[in-house]
């Protein structure tokens, strides 16, 4: 049993499992951090940001200018961001079975995954998972062909040129495998390939392993995996969270007794505790609002943006600013906002009991009717004619280098009075505002990260007892930030097996153990003879015949004569 | 006594001894207790006198002890009873002569012997026993029925409630022996004049034998007694009996000391607790110092701790000694910042090793926070003041997440960071040790530790609560350096305003609490109010009085009331939009503790040495709303507003020479009619006759008050208004009710009449003048009334009877009902 690491970030992981003969591919992440580096694309003409200096040289040697531009003194790639793909040369794509994704999140790379590779297997995933992970998707292709960039800049990419570049542009790594984002008929090709399945489902592949997702607690459809043969167990753990909130509780108990455990996706934030960042939020909010200013929240169109608004639903009128409004801006802000109240049985149980009532799951419905909450696609149209301050805007990307939230950032970074606040933990705040310094706006980081934190996961651990647990790197030893912190890591009785990009993993278990079924006329026949009590024994002596993985032990032809003595072909 | 209540008695004694009838909940039986525990006292009827009065009592001894079905609750009852008709010589006779005592306490004497293994009858028995314990008489009963040894087997009794009476009873026979009780006999132990009798030595030594066998026993919980009966002989016996014991207890607690056992740790040191008070102190055989200082050495580390803990709580106590607890109580801070130089070495490791535990980190911690905060409050000199300070301070930071700049066991730091025990412990420290001015030139250091606690999002909020405590005690003790107020308003101001945002109303109403007292405590500081009235504070403050929760809205109301004090003694201005906010509150808030606030704010604005023009405006409508709010306590709250605006308006006049120069007019007689026009007459008199007993008391009172000053003025000076008052139909039905009384005081229409007037003119009153009606209303009387219905029905000795009658009824009726 191998483990083929394409990713080694800890959030989005992209892992391979060979295991009795398949090839399952565990979740495909998708690194956007790598936009980091270029310059923002504004929805609208940005006089700052097209009269950029180009970069050359202090030596004049290399002269970038059309491809590099210098922005509060830091260098951009000026063209349209780019992606980390998962590693896609360490084993052949195309020999890939399935696909299992665990959450939303963790499938945005799905197309460059089963396009142009020759993949021809089979996607499995929960249906939130595929809606709300196409939502995601069609808003990823929308925000970049809104703002189609000319030309492709590909000359700083070259080794030799790379190294001259000032940092952190030089130490960009596999800046070759960076990918401009794919298209929306890629995205339909690839999604035509999912295959949906519920909660405990169990999906056989090949008759050789089984596979069932479980409830994982983190989000709408989000899963945690069971791989197992008749012997053997594998659980692949992804994104979690015991915390209630919106989506069905975690399921624990189905991932006792696993002989290996593949442990990904815990909270990017160990240190922040969400409620107390909830409340930080909405103090921030809160005061802000009071003063006149408006409040900026680059988000998701998904997820944590649910409990935001209800949390804020309750909290604006205690905090008498009830009259303020909201404005969510996503090219899938409208279905988003539905498809959350129409997946009723994905939904925790008090949600899923205003059902029957009948009541809209969350509370945002009543936001919109009240016109609290108003949703456009886009800040072009409706949105200008209707929009008022002070007020809360929450739109993407959380990057802050593609979508309305560009249009937001100048509009509104030069008055003390606003406050933009980041609730996303995927992007470092600092580096998202870089190319927008200096800025007047307050900045506040209130990340919100329900996933398992080191604490959480040790008890589960504890709890589920695997023999074997395999995790990131970075899980493995204290954050490098804060050495002394040696309860932000897993520390296990037997050390966990890290595993970075490109690791190939040979697992700790070895298979002794494989089904063999007998026909009832074989059966029949067998004279067994008692060794001790409860314990019988027969001498087998039968066709081996293996098919689709499906061992069957058949009689020989020549079974029903009469033999001096039965010879063993098989066991069983 | 009440004659009513003592014919009660007969039924209650025949309803407590019929078995057939369930015994009353144990509440009725101590109230009964409790009734004839203070007949002594209230109409001299002692407990022989009560038994000649009330036979009924003695049948009911009798009957209760002779019946073999007897419920334990109402033998336990007799017990106490008995006890307590023995408690004088003459009782106790009329007892004896009965066979009353023996029938109760002599062992057997029950027929329902059963019953003793009932630790309620056990302990009733101890408590009879106990109250009999006052005379001569009682302790020869006790000896010759060799109930001693009853007692010393019950010292080890199963229930702790026993064993802890039993020890009490022991100690009060000691005690009595040697008590001026006895002086007039031969017997007393140790009297000079006279020897000691045989019969008592031989109570006292089997005293004494026990304790000092029950210390050198193998089983744990009769040593535990043992040390129990010590330090209660210890602490309440005189001598010659509290030497004698020691003497002979010295070697084996010396054994005990010095075996190191944990479990005793704690009764050791209560011993030694109790000698240290005593002069055995200060004789040097006892060696009282050397026992604790072996206390202090001796057993495990935890066990040292322990008692350095208890060491430094103690108020007499050698300071070598104390010295030597202070090291240990600090030595786990010291631990935690590598300042182990002069510190034993064996220690230190013991230290290092329960520090690294899981198990014993927190407590130990505790333990040295705890510690250093008892003597912070009691000023002690530490050697190293500032240095105990930053320790604290890094135990502080540690538990926050930051990093020390020394390598710390990872156990330490993962048990720390977060933990909230830890930081409330060490924020209390911190708050103690703000005592200190050696401190002072490490406030930059403690604001900012106090302020990271304040701006951690992650802080609980009786975390926040104990920061914002700690600082304003901090921020009282910094206010002479200049250098607060860049603190207050750069860094302090913008934290609290988030704080006022919390999603947790505990946080809003502890932050608001804090800027009140802060505003209060920096009072007079032209500094800080401008600080306070130019920043944002101000106007968030405002908009928290629309806060969602009542308890927040009278914190803000709190805080703002505040701000304006200080405001005002710069500008005398009271803004407006503050007065219209606060009478929207008192007038239209649901809940009462804001409305109750407004009112204490106008109150404390009123009592300022600054006065307030615009105040003026208000004050009738606070009266006005305050008085007719369905809250008794803004009632209240209200009257107190008056009682302010009376004290100002009648010493000081400072409204009346505005409103009239007129030279004939008389201040006081201005005054009045200030009052008047301000309603607060209106007020008293409608409070008089309000519904809530403390809102009539409180109005009496007042009224007593301006009866004293109203009488004198001339009958038209100030002339009330009957009609449309809730407080004329009161005087008016009074009026009529006594004719003759007031026909002399009437003023109908506004002219003086003559008093041959008919009830149907007394009718038709629209006018009376202040003195009038304050004579009226006969108010002495009144006072007394409303003095008197205080719990008068709730707690008297005839509503406890009937209760117990009616249970017993009730019971009857229940089972009929069940059939």
């Amino acid at each position: 049993m191998k483990l083929y690491c394409l990713s080694g970030h800890p959030t989005l992981p992209c892992n391979v499992l060979r295991f009795k003969s398949t090839t399952i591919m565990l979740d495909c992440g998708l690194d956007i951090t790598a936009s980091l580096y270029f310059l923002p694309l504004p929805l609208v003409h940005s006089p700052r940001l097209s009269k950029l200096p180009g970069w050359v040289s202090k030596d004049g040697a290399v002269n970038l200018e059309k491809e590099l531009k210098e922005c509060s003194g830091r260098v951009f790639v000026d063209s349209q961001p780019e992606f980390c793909l998962p590693e896609r040369e360490l084993l052949d794509l195309s020999t890939i079975d399935v696909i299992l994704i665990s959450n939303y999140h963790c499938m945005m790379a799905l197309p460059y995954i089963t396009e142009h590779t020759g993949f021809t297997g089979t996607v499995y995933a929960t249906e939130p998972t595929l809606q709300i992970g196409r939502l995601l998707m069609e808003e990823l292709v929308a925000f970049m062909e809104r703002v189609p960039k000319a030309h492709t800049a590909t000359c700083w990419k070259n080794k030799d040129i790379q190294r001259l570049l000032p940092a952190p542009l030089k130490d960009a790594v596999d800046v070759c495998s960076w990918r401009r984002c794919y298209s929306m008929q890629e995205v339909n090709s690839a999604l035509s390939k999912v295959q949906l399945v519920g909660y405990s489902q169990k999906v056989e592949l090949f008759g050789a392993v089984q596979v069932s997702p479980l409830s994982s607690g983190y989000s709408l459809g989000s899963s945690n995996w069971i791989i197992q043969s008749h012997y053997e167990k594998v659980s692949y753990v992804s994104g979690s969270s015991l915390l209630t909130t919106h989506p069905q509780p975690m399921d624990q108990s189905s991932l006792k007794n696993s002989d290996v455990l593949i442990l990904t996706g815990l909270t990017q934030i160990p240190t922040a505790n969400p409620d107390g960042m909830l409340g930080e939020f909405c103090s921030n909010l809160s005061m802000t609002i009071r003063a006149g200013g408006n409040v900026l929240v680059p988000c998701y169109s998904s997820g944590v943006i649910y409990d935001l608004l209800e949390c804020l639903y309750q909290f604006m009128d205690s905090a008498n600013l009830g009259n303020t409004p909201f404005y969510f801006i996503s090219p899938v802000a409208n279905s988003s906002l539905e498809f959350s109240q129409i997946f009723a049985e994905w939904l925790c149980q008090n949600k899923q009991s205003k059902v029957y009532l009948p009541e809209p799951p969350f509370p945002h419905a009543e936001l919109i009717q009240t016109n609290k909450l108003k949703h456009y696609p886009s800040i072009h149209g409706d949105f200008s004619s209707e929009f008022r301050q002070p007020c809360v805007v929450f739109t993407g990307h959380p990057s802050l280098r593609f979508g309305d939230v560009v249009h937001f950032m100048e509009l509104w970074g030069k008055s003390s009075l606003n406050t933009i606040i980041f609730t996303e933990p995927d992007f470092s705040y600092l580096e998202a505002l870089a190319p927008y310094q200096p800025l007047a706006m307050k900045c506040v980081y209130c990340p919100i990260d329900t996933r398992l934190n080191f604490h959480q996961v040790s008890k589960l651990l504890k709890e589920i007892q695997p023999l074997h647990v395999v995790c990131p790197e970075p899980y493995t030893q204290p954050p490098p930030a804060q050495p002394h912190r040696t309860d932000l890591m897993l520390e296990l009785q037997h050390p966990p097996m890290a595993y970075r990009r490109c690791s190939v993993l040979g697992l700790p278990f070895r298979r002794r153990y494989e089904r063999i079924h007998l026909l009832p006329e074989l059966a029949k026949s067998l004279v067994l003879s008692e060794m001790k009590t409860g314990v019988s024994v027969a001498t087998v002596s039968a066709v081996l015949h293996s098919k689709d993985n499906k061992h069957v032990l058949q009689v020989r032809e020549f079974q029903n004569k009469p033999r001096p003595h039965a010879s063993c072909h098989g066991t069983a | 006594m009440d004659s009513e209540c003592l014919s009660f008695l007969p039924r209650i004694c025949v309803a407590l001894a019929d078995p057939r009838q369930s015994p009353p909940d144990d509440t009725s039986l101590e109230k009964l207790l409790d009734w004839f525990k203070d007949l002594p006292n209230q109409r001299n009827v002692n407990g022989e006198g009560l038994l000649q009065q009330q036979p009924c009592l003695l049948e009911f001894i009798s009957s209760v002890c002779k019946c073999k079905d007897t419920d334990h609750a109402i033998l336990s009852f007799t017990l106490k009873l008995t006890g307590l008709l023995a408690a004088t010589e003459q009782g106790f006779s009329l007892l004896e002569e009965e066979g009353l005592l023996a029938c109760a306490f002599k062992r057997g004497g029950w027929c329902a012997p059963d019953l003793w293994h009932e630790p309620s009858v056990r302990s009733g028995w101890l408590q009879g026993l106990l109250h009999t314990l006052n005379h001569r008489k009682a302790l020869e009963f006790v000896r010759e029925n060799g109930l001693i040894k009853v007692l010393l087997h019950l010292q080890n009794d199963p229930s702790l409630f026993v064993s802890s009476l039993a020890n009490e009873v022991l100690v009060n026979i000691l005690n009595f022996m040697t008590s001026s009780k006895m002086s007039n006999s031969s017997d007393a132990v140790g009297s000079a004049q006279c020897p000691l009798g045989p019969d008592w030595v031989s109570v006292s030594s089997e005293i004494i034998r026990a304790g000092v066998e029950a210390l050198g026993s193998k089983k744990h919980p009769q040593v535990i007694q043992g040390l129990k009966l010590l330090s209660l002989v210890l602490s309440q016996c005189g001598e010659p009996i509290r030497s004698m014991l020691w003497k002979d207890v010295l070697v084996p607690l010396e054994v005990l000391i010095n075996g190191g056992s944990g479990l005793l740790t704690l009764p050791l040191m209560t011993v030694l607790q109790a000698a240290v008070r005593t002069p055995l102190l200060s004789q040097s055989d006892c060696k009282v110092k050397e026992l604790m200082e072996a206390m202090l050495g001796a057993g495990n580390g935890k066990d040292c701790f322990q008692c350095a803990a208890l060491i430094v709580t103690l108020e007499k106590c050698p300071e070598e000694l104390k010295r030597k607890a202070i090291n240990i109580i600090l030595l786990p801070l010291r631990c935690l910042s590598t300042q182990l130089q002069d510190i034993e070495k064996e220690l230190e490791i013991v230290v290092k090793k329960q520090l690294s535990q899981k198990s014993s980190c927190i407590s130990l911690l505790l333990q040295s926070l705890s510690g250093i905060t008892e003597l912070a409050h009691t000023k002690y000199p530490f050697e190293d003041i500032p240095q105990v300070t930053c320790s604290v301070m890094l135990l502080l930071r540690i538990c926050s997440g930051h990093r020390p700049s020394f390598s710390l066991p990872s156990i330490v730091s993962t048990q720390l960071i977060g933990c909230c025990k830890v930081q409330r412990c060490g924020l209390d420290t911190l708050d103690a040790l703000s005592v200190y001015n050696e401190n002072l030139d490490l406030r930059h250091e403690v604001f900012g530790v106090l302020l990271e606690y304040l701006q951690n999002p992650d802080s609980h909020a009786t975390v926040l609560k104990k920061a914002l405590q700690a600082a304003v005690r901090w921020v009282g003790v910094c206010s002479p350096f200049p250098d607060l107020l860049q603190f207050i308003s750069r860094d302090l101001f913008p934290a609290l305003e988030k704080r006022t945002c919390d999603l947790r109303w505990e946080v809003r109403d502890s932050t608001l609490e804090f800027i009140t007292q802060m505003t209060a405590a920096l009072r007079g500081n032209t500094g800080y109010a401008e600080v306070l009235h130019t920043s944002s504070m101000f106007s968030i403050l405002l908009s928290s009085l629309a806060d969602v929760e009542g308890y927040v809205r009278a914190s803000a109301v709190g805080a703002v009331g505040e701000a304006v004090t200080s405001l005002v003694q710069q500008t005398e201005l009271l803004p407006e939009e503050v007065l219209t906010q606060m009478m929207a509150i008192l007038s239209q808030d649901t809940e009462g503790f804001p409305r109750r606030a407004v009112v204490k704010a106008f109150t404390s604005w009123l009592k300022g040495t600054h006065p307030l023009p615009a105040l003026d405006q208000s004050l009738s409508a606070v009266l006005s709303l305050g008085g007719n709010d369905l809250d008794w306590e803004v009632k209240i709250h209200t009257l107190e507003l008056a009682d302010v605006l009376m004290e100002r308006t009648l010493t000081y006049c400072p409204y009346a020479t505005q409103i009239s120069s007129s030279p004939d007019e008389t201040r006081l007689t201005q005054a009045l009619r200030k009052l008047k026009d301000l309603g607060l007459l209106d007020l008293l008199l409608n409070s008089l006759f309000d519904c809530d007993r403390p809102v009539c008391e409180k109005a009496c009172s007042l009224l007593l008050k301006l009866r004293t000053l109203a009488v004198d003025i001339d009958r038209s000076d100030v002339v009330l208004d009957v009609c449309g008052n809730r407080w004329g139909d009161e005087v008016g039905s009074r009026y009529l009710n006594k004719p003759q009384a007031e026909r002399s005081l009437c003023v109908i229409n506004g002219a003086k009449e003559s008093c041959e007037k008919m009830d149907s003119d007394l009718l038709s009153i629209r006018e009376i003048s202040l003195p009038d009606v304050v004579r009226l209303l006969d108010l002495d009387s009144m006072q007394r009334t409303l003095i008197l219905s205080r719990d008068h029905v709730v707690n008297s000795p005839r509503s406890l009877m009937e209760d117990i009658l009616l249970s017993v009824q009730q019971t009857e009726e229940n089972i009929v009902d069940c059939y």
